[in-house]
């Protein structure tokens, strides 16, 4: 079924995307099979293709209007949607469940695996190859001891096996998040190397103005676009990319 | 009084020893940067709600006032509302104080226009009642259409008032119109005795009933507003406050308005304390609410009031 796909490209009805997470991985890796994307392609506070997103058409996932667009693939991600999927599915519409990958191994086997439903095992092959570039090597044992926790919108924390987690191990960090929120005052407590925290948006929300807090001013923070920790992804790897520097 | 004065001391002292970090003495980051702006919101804005609650209940002649139950810290809450979420605040932050002032005051204008002058308990009630269900439907709505996608979650948080992890910019931005609000309110005091004696008398004494509804109004956005602005509504401490404080202080409504201050500092004080300490004694995945803390200790006064039919 890949196979006959890959080998026949149709363009006709071309591929929905209903989850922010394909979204990305439609625009990087078959632009042109674009039909719709969901409205938060284009937010450039949770979507690291917001720029490349805002030219193509969006779609609520909603059955209903999915339908009229007659595609010939939808991409969901592995939350959600559920209900859509089913009726969409009962149409006969193809649909495919993408994993949202929380580890570098899995965003590997990601990327092989969407191009090729896409039918675009090369461009799938180079997005791989540019980010096993981007990954630091990381030889220096003793930076295990080092200790980091990436603290979101509403003291948020980034726990074991999470996405946040594989990126402070990949650049070397001990990730000392539990999953849970942290309060600003357990967080000065602990003393962590370094705290990476959402970049701020344009507009403010109490959840957001935490990281922003002036008691956060003795710990080494590091601000990235919180898009790039949203999916797994090439992003994740700058993320890595980025603290691994500091 | 000195009790009184004694009560808050110790609360805030309590208060600066308890945190997340444990009880006892924090490292000096943490008290100045944390504790102490912590404490002193909770003391000014108690004193501010303490003081609102005795001044309303004294001019409106009515034991139900309170700038909680009757709307307008809802008002003030979606004058904030406003000004923060649109990124104003961010670029002044005076802005934040202002708009929760501006809120308080359209309320306190709206609410006396609904109300009357002399309003009955049930005209009162009702006006604020209308006014309060107003102020949190556009509340929900301003942080429906307000461009952060986490603002319609923090909605709780500004129906339900806290103070965690603010700042010292919070404490300048609150404190100085707070006092400003809460000297306008002590200066009523003899206004509002002669209000007791009726309108006419109160009058030929030189204290017209028009007059102090107007600077009641003034001093409770003052004292009220820039509360709201910074921690979002804190209910019941305006009304349970003077009701506690009479059986010790007399009737007389002006001599209610010192201590309101100081018991309401002290109240709010113990509640946030309360709230912080209980992540300390049961695991639970975040503080309750200061909001939710005073609206337990609230809503037994408000019944025992209107059990002795006392309003």
């Amino acid at each position: 079924m890949l196979a006959m796909l890959a080998a026949n490209p149709l363009a006709a009805g071309g591929v929905v995307s209903l989850n922010l997470c394909t979204d990305q991985w439609l625009v990087r890796l078959a632009p042109d099979r674009i039909a719709a994307l969901t409205p938060l392609a284009r937010d450039p506070s949770i979507s690291a293709v917001a720029a490349g997103a805002a030219q193509f058409p969006m779609v609520r996932p909603d059955a209903e209007a999915v339908l009229r667009l007659k595609p010939d693939l939808v991409l969901v991600g592995a939350w959600g949607g559920l209900t859509t999927a089913a009726v969409l599915r009962a149409r006969g519409v193809r649909v495919e469940r993408i994993d949202d990958p929380q580890n570098f191994a899995g965003i590997t086997a990601t990327i092989a695996h969407i191009a090729e439903i896409l039918g675009r095992p090369a461009q799938g092959l180079a997005i791989n190859a540019a980010m096993q570039a981007a990954l630091p090597q990381l030889r220096d044992a003793s930076r295990q001891q080092v200790r980091a926790v990436i603290w979101q919108a509403r003291g948020l924390t980034a726990g074991p096996g999470s996405l946040g987690d594989s990126v402070l191990r990949a650049a070397g960090y001990h990730n000392i998040g539990t999953g849970g929120t942290m309060s600003l005052e357990a967080l000065i407590t602990a003393q962590p190397d370094l705290v990476v925290v959402d970049e701020q948006p344009r507009f403010p929300s109490l959840a957001t103005d935490l990281l922003r807090n002036p008691a956060l001013q003795r710990l080494a923070v590091v601000a990235l676009p919180p898009a790039w920790l949203t999916c797994g992804g090439p992003d994740a790897a700058r993320a890595v990319a980025r603290i691994a520097r500091q | 009084m000195k009790r009184l004065g004694v009560l808050l001391a110790v609360a805030m002292v309590v208060s600066l020893a308890t945190g997340p970090a444990g009880f006892g003495m924090p490292d000096t980051w943490i008290f100045v940067q944390l504790r102490l702006p912590r404490t002193l919101l909770a003391a000014i804005i108690g004193a501010g709600l303490g003081i609102s609650g005795a001044a309303m209940q004294g001019v409106l002649r009515n034991g139900l006032a309170d700038p909680g139950l009757l709307g307008i810290s809802g008002c003030a809450a979606l004058g904030s509302v406003i000004v923060y979420y649109w990124g104003i605040s961010a670029y002044f932050a005076p802005a934040l104080p202002l708009g929760g002032m501006a809120g308080a005051m359209l309320g306190a204008f709206a609410l006396m226009h609904l109300a009357g002058r002399r309003p009955s308990v049930a005209s009162l009630i009702l006006g604020g009642l209308m006014l309060s269900s107003l102020a949190a439907a556009l509340l929900s709505l301003a942080l429906t259409l307000a461009p952060n996608p986490f603002a319609l979650a923090e909605i709780s948080l500004w129906l339900m008032g806290g103070l965690e992890d603010r700042s010292l910019l919070h404490v300048a931005l609150a404190v100085p119109p707070i006092l400003a609000g809460i000297a306008v309110l002590w200066r009523l005091a003899p206004g509002i005795d002669a209000l007791a004696l009726g309108e006419a008398t109160a009058a030929s004494l030189g204290f017209p009933a028009a007059k102090s509804l107007v600077l009641c109004g003034v001093g409770v956005a003052l004292a009220v507003g820039p509360g709201c602005a910074v921690a979002g509504g804190i209910g019941f401490v305006g009304l349970m406050v003077p009701h506690l404080l009479r059986p010790f202080f007399g009737a007389r409504p002006g001599a209610l308005l010192a201590p309101s201050c100081l018991l309401g500092a002290g109240l709010v004080v113990c509640a946030d304390v309360a709230a912080r300490g209980l992540p300390l004694l049961v695991p639970t995945a975040a503080e309750p609410r200061l909001g939710v803390i005073t609206a337990l200790l609230g809503a037994p006064v408000l019944i025992a009031i209107a059990r002795r039919g006392n309003l």
